[in-house]
């Protein structure tokens, strides 16, 4: 398959996998890059063991999950002020950035499992990118959404 | 569960320009002659330090057999410094497909736990023998040598592997482990969140 078709297909699904782990655009613009650049590199291993999508999104998650590596001085809670005003200043509507706010404060293992969902992935293919089983998955999922409702709920949604 | 929020129609209403690959290839490349920039530098190394003690060993035919046994354990100290450098990327590039998170934060962890092995037992290794081996080595030379030019050459020699032992090596394994016992806390973390 051809990178560049690859690439304008799917790096809209991968920014945003990478939006909902980290909520911070221009981290997550990074994070999707380094995905590309290792898909670009493992193109020509890729066998059609899983589908391509399964195999991409195991890619950028285990990325984003690396991240801890680069930047665990700076925990999501500790945003500096000037970060988060940079945010509200793009067009990125209010529930989008509240949406990613209440998925950034999950943990790093739900984010990914939600972002996935979010995206249309279904269980047994989350199942296949996070290594759980999928009776965890909807279970996961489940749980997940009553998080995200109540808050949502408590913001007067 | 019912719920009334579409959070799926939420999420996809995020757009942001795709980025000309462009871009990304010219990262791509950077990314790849640098590391292959790396491996070259530490390969000559390697290579030219081997080379230099071999030419010493053959130019001023050492003598007595303790030179000899010296110039070996250096250039043992100098690979078993190098030679990790070598096998964490072969380490790193073993996975054939791209492994599931889980798995994924299994080999991070056992890479990590492979490095503090590495940055503790290997260093230690590496300073006894390259000590012994430049002890030994100047031994000869230093018997050679007048009296005062001797103890001289000594005590600079000791005070030098002194400074190494008891201050630069613990200085170092300290901050490397403590980064890398950071990180494995970290993995533990996610890897429970798995378990949940």
């Amino acid at each position: 398959m051809n990178f560049e078709t690859i690439y304008k297909t799917h790096w809209q699904k991968v920014f945003r996998l990478c939006m909902g782990y980290v909520n911070d655009a221009d981290t997550a613009k990074d994070l999707a890059q380094e995905t590309f650049i290792k898909v670009l590199k493992q193109l020509p291993k890729f066998r059609n063991e899983s589908s391509i999508d399964t195999w991409i999104f195991r890619i950028a998650s285990n990325t984003c999950l690396r991240q801890i590596q680069k930047d665990n001085k700076m925990p999501k809670s500790e945003l500096p002020i000037e970060l988060t005003d940079e945010i509200s200043e793009t067009t990125i509507e209010k529930d989008i950035q509240f949406l990613y706010k209440c998925i950034s404060e999950l943990q790093e293992v739900e984010r990914i499992i939600i972002s996935l969902e979010l995206e249309d992935m279904s269980q047994k293919e989350i199942a296949e990118i996070v290594g759980l089983s999928e009776g965890n998955v909807r279970v996961k999922i489940y749980r997940i959404k009553e998080k995200l409702t109540q808050k949502f709920k408590k913001n007067g949604y | 569960m019912d719920t009334n929020i579409d959070f799926k129609k939420i999420w996809s209403e995020q757009k942001v320009e795709t980025p000309k690959v462009e871009a990304l290839y010219a990262k791509a490349n950077k990314l790849k002659s640098r590391s292959f920039l790396e491996l070259i530098v530490i390969n000559i190394t390697l290579l030219l330090t081997i080379t230099f003690i071999g030419f010493i060993w053959y130019y001023y035919q050492p003598e007595l057999v303790t030179t000899k046994i010296g110039i070996i354990m250096i250039m043992v100290a100098t690979v078993t410094f190098l030679l990790p450098f070598n096998k964490q990327l072969s380490l790193l590039k073993k996975n054939k497909t791209e492994p599931n998170n889980k798995e994924y934060l299994q080999q991070l962890t056992k890479l990590k736990e492979v490095q503090v092995f590495q940055q503790t037992t290997m260093l230690n290794v590496f300073f006894i023998l390259l000590s012994l081996g430049i002890g030994l080595y100047l031994f000869e030379f230093v018997s050679n040598m007048p009296m005062t030019w001797g103890i001289i050459t000594c005590a600079l020699t000791i005070a030098w592997f002194a400074i190494n032992w008891f201050y630069l090596r613990p200085k170092t394994i300290k901050k490397q482990n403590t980064k890398l016992n950071k990180l494995l806390a970290e993995f533990e973390k996610l890897n429970n969140q798995m378990n949940e």
